[in-house]
């Protein structure tokens, strides 16, 4: 009696042409996902728009030495939280207050500059948290050379709160994409049993089990579902990477181009890749089922 | 070997047939004739292993096919061929497309190999230059001489052959006569089943068994068994 006889790729050893087909949208579908996913992870949803917008300003009291509110600056700056603390001094402050308010030039005929110099804290956009501002703030607080934290604290939760909701939004659209693209998955490859029935009828006759081959389907999904996901991913953060070096302004939303190459973004990218393998498995498996069962 | 003990059919609510014995000995070609509705088909699929018999069981090289393990099964079924007298063909389907099947279902059936094999296989059952044709556009004699070349391809131990004489057609005989002759002479086992036997086959193989509604030839081999038939019954 004659051994195994090998299934690996047997549906593109089957039908080619309808697999090419279904491949190119798969790959097109995994470049738009990766792309998307690129943007969420570096984004962090809408953390980084409020990292850029939200400071914390430390307003210094007015006999305060530029030199002790610079080393009192780079102390805030070393704290975890903080992405970068700079002291302005109360000329720069002045200039700044004109810039905003201008025509109030006389304020400052009577009794010299009436501004304070202060400190800007910004945070990096993954700790912008209620916690790690307090943290900060808490921190100043305590600091004698400080007269005045402006945290925002009236409206900040309010603030936190559309942050994590604009995150959530964001990856739940993701998350929807994601299971759109397993039951489209699913539909897929329960249409190519159906269309393959004959053929593997004829494997089934001829001592071909029906648990290898649904096996070795799903184990060649999970394979290409794997490959695919990883080049879509890799086109999807090339394109993102383009867009965001010829729009510097989209910066401020996503982030910079150099965090594509992070340790965290890649493993983000990586772990994507593997949930597009095991969701491919699993359309396989659950395809083949349906068509089996008629369903 | 491939046994057959106290076989028994129970179908349309009556006994088909009941204590059947069978016994084919390997490297013989074997004809089982029996009249329409008999059961011939359904014998051959509880042969294959694919079909148990609702009485007896089957033993193959002395092992239970039915009560055995379910990978003997699957093993024994991988060695076997079998061209069925009907087949449902998708309309699309080509002869190489058969080819291409059956040496998924094969090991070691590869790539040009298959090609040249194809090739050969085509032009022995009289259909040379036939692998692009289309299954659905193929006159009965041309589907079973494609399904029966595609079956060789894989080189199977044991072939099960469902009214192929019968489909292939007056012209063809000769060459099925030769072709059974000599597998059955390089070791294979062939089981045919048929409605009505060749006469000139008949004569060849002399006296029939009787078992139950069947009548089973065993089909000369030259060279076997210090026999050498003369004449080629067409």
């Amino acid at each position: 009696m004659s051994g195994q006889p090998s299934l690996w790729w047997i549906d593109w050893r089957l039908s080619r042409s309808r697999l090419v087909r279904e491949t190119i949208g798969r790959f097109l579908y995994f470049c738009l996902l990766g792309f998307a996913l690129y943007s969420l992870l570096l984004s962090g949803g809408g953390n980084r728009f409020l990292a850029d917008r939200y400071a914390i300003t430390a307003v210094l009291r007015a006999e305060v030495p530029a030199a002790e509110a610079d080393g009192l600056a780079r102390k805030v700056a070393a704290l975890p939280p903080v992405r970068s603390a700079a002291y302005r001094d109360p000329e720069a402050a002045w200039k700044e207050f004109l810039r905003a308010y201008p025509g109030v030039e006389s304020l400052r005929g009577a009794g010299g500059n009436p501004m304070p110099g202060y400190i800007e804290i910004r945070f990096h956009p993954d700790r912008l948290t209620g916690a790690d501002i307090d943290l900060v703030a808490s921190a100043l607080r305590s600091v004698p050379l400080v007269e005045q934290i402006l945290a925002g604290e009236e409206w900040l939760p309010r603030l936190l709160r559309a942050g994590r909701l604009a995150s959530w939004s964001g990856w739940g659209v993701f998350g929807a994409f994601l299971a759109g693209f397993f039951l489209v998955g699913r539909l897929q490859e329960r249409a190519r049993v159906v269309a393959l029935a004959g053929d593997f009828a004829f494997l089934a006759e001829r001592g071909v089990s029906a648990g290898r081959l649904a096996c070795a389907r799903a184990a060649a999904a999970a394979v290409s579902g794997f490959l695919l996901s990883a080049a879509g991913t890799a086109v999807g953060g090339g394109a993102l990477f383009l867009s965001l070096r010829n729009f510097p302004f989209l910066e401020a939303v996503v982030g910079p181009p150099s965090d594509l190459l992070l340790p965290r973004t890649i493993a983000g990218a990586v772990l994507f890749c593997c949930v597009a393998a095991l969701l491919s498995a699993a359309a396989s498996l659950l395809g083949w089922r349906a068509a089996r069962s008629g369903r | 070997m491939i046994e057959g003990f106290r076989l028994g059919v129970y179908s349309r609510g009556a006994t088909l047939w009941d204590g059947l014995d069978f016994a084919f000995g390997d490297g013989v070609a074997w004809l089982v004739a029996g009249p329409p509705s008999s059961g011939k088909t359904l014998l051959l699929s509880i042969l294959r292993g694919e079909r148990k018999p609702d009485a007896g069981d089957v033993l193959v090289s002395g092992e239970s096919l039915y009560r055995g393990s379910a990978a003997l099964a699957l093993r024994w079924r991988a060695s076997c061929g079998y061209v069925p007298e009907q087949a449902v063909v998708d309309g699309r389907l080509t002869v190489e497309d058969l080819f291409r099947r059956s040496a998924l279902a094969g090991v070691g059936v590869r790539g040009r190999d298959r090609k040249d094999r194809a090739d050969r296989l085509l032009g022995m059952v009289g259909l040379p230059d036939a692998s692009g044709w289309r299954i659905a556009e193929l006159s009965i004699s041309e589907r079973v001489r494609a399904f029966l070349a595609a079956e060789l391809l894989r080189g199977p131990k044991v072939l099960f052959c469902d009214g192929v004489v019968a489909g292939a057609g007056v012209p063809c005989r000769e060459m099925l006569w030769g072709l059974f002759r000599a597998l059955a002479r390089e070791g294979n086992t062939v089981i045919l089943a048929e409605r009505t036997i060749p006469e000139r086959w008949a004569l060849a193989a002399g006296d029939a068994e009787t078992v139950g509604p069947f009548r089973v030839y065993r089909l000369p081999v030259p060279g076997k068994e210090g026999k050498e038939v003369k004449g080629e019954p067409g």
